[in-house]
């Protein structure tokens, strides 16, 4: 008889306790998106960088800086990930490359489902199927984008020198997930207490494989590095 | 707080195993956070005890988790140290960098229902 009403139709269910191994990784639907992204992108032949920093810490004027320096040469794309407003995507159309904004309503960070889907609002952009670049400014949080692959080939994780120099040893997870660690604003070094080599030391110690590089998109110094970085990830 | 989308997701697929094996209660969830998997298990545990709540198939349902240790490699030597805190220097070379090995991930390993 059914619980719920006595009626005598049998619910299908059975009330034995029934122990199930399951063994599946939470992160396993979007490690799949993940790695059907990179498929595509290889595809594409485009390199996909995702930049991880603290809001604020001059992602989107590093990327201007660099769309100005190599925007004739390489062909950029950019997804933008922010939980509300069009802002930097605005910022990004004004350097006339192809741009989408993804909105997340709330939430902190990006997945490897929404950079699907921006990948084919991308295709609708002049220019947005034909990239050599395409960067990927995830949402302001050093914690949560960590934790999501994205179809990535490169991660890359900024610190700027307002932050102070002990955001490695913080947040672990960024660096020791990350190839490359930025320390950017490198121009107000003067007027803060930031030791770039403590900050360094610090990020190695979480990740030795870490490549180090330390600018200001502002006063275009340690620029060049940077630029030659992308030139090398282009050419492979 | 990326902990509540992974919760989410843990709850459909509790509710998903819960419909294919014809059941309508999870009693147990087994689950094991790597150290590395970035996931805080305090707040896990905390999304978990919130969102459960919402289903009635979940509403029982207690979390057993499993925290694997960390360890570390000293880059100079190899030599492995299975310590909870990063060591400052390596015993053997004096050596000041290390390398974290550890699970990065986060799996549902059992659930029990009935």
């Amino acid at each position: 008889m059914c619980d719920a009403c006595g009626c005598d139709i049998k619910p299908e269910t059975t009330s034995d306790p029934k122990v199930v191994e399951v063994h599946q990784s939470l992160f396993a639907a979007n490690s799949a998106m993940a790695a059907k992204n990179r498929a595509h992108f290889d595809t594409m032949g485009t390199v996909v960088l995702n930049m991880i920093s603290s809001p604020g810490s001059g992602k989107t004027t590093l990327l201007e800086k660099t769309i100005e320096a190599l925007g004739d040469s390489l062909r950029i794309g950019v997804i933008e990930g922010d939980i509300e407003t069009e802002r930097d995507a605005e910022r990004i159309r004004k350097k006339g490359v192809p741009v989408v904004q993804l909105t997340t309503g709330g939430a902190c960070h990006l997945d490897a489902a929404q950079i699907h889907q921006g990948l084919h609002q991308l295709e609708h952009e002049e220019g947005g199927k034909e990239l050599d670049i395409l960067v990927i400014e995830n949402v302001g949080n050093l914690v949560c984008p960590a934790t999501f692959d994205l179809g990535e080939h490169q991660r890359i994780v900024l610190v700027s020198v307002p932050e102070g120099p002990d955001k490695p040893g913080k947040y672990p997870k960024a660096f020791h997930s990350s190839q490359l660690f930025i320390i950017s604003k490198t121009d107000l070094l003067p007027y803060f207490d930031f030791q770039v080599e403590d900050a360094t030391r610090d990020a190695l110690q979480l990740n030795p494989d870490l490549q180090v590089m330390s600018l200001s998109a502002t006063s275009g110094e340690g620029m060049e590095p940077w630029l030659e970085y992308l030139r090398s990830l282009v050419k492979k | 707080m990326h902990e509540m989308s992974l919760v989410q997701g843990l709850i459909s697929q509790l509710l998903a195993l819960a419909k294919e094996h014809k059941k309508t209660k999870v009693l147990t969830v087994q689950m094991e956070i790597g150290p590395l998997s970035g996931v805080v298990i305090d707040s896990f545990q905390f999304g978990f005890d919130i969102l459960s709540k919402e289903q009635p198939i979940t509403q029982d349902a207690q979390l057993k988790i499993i925290a694997p240790p960390i360890s570390y490699r000293c880059c100079g030597c190899g030599n492995q140290i299975n310590e909870e805190q990063r060591p400052k220097e390596c015993p053997h070379c004096s050596e000041t960098l290390f390398s974290p090995i550890g699970s990065d991930d986060l799996i549902l390993l059992q659930v029990e229902m009935e």
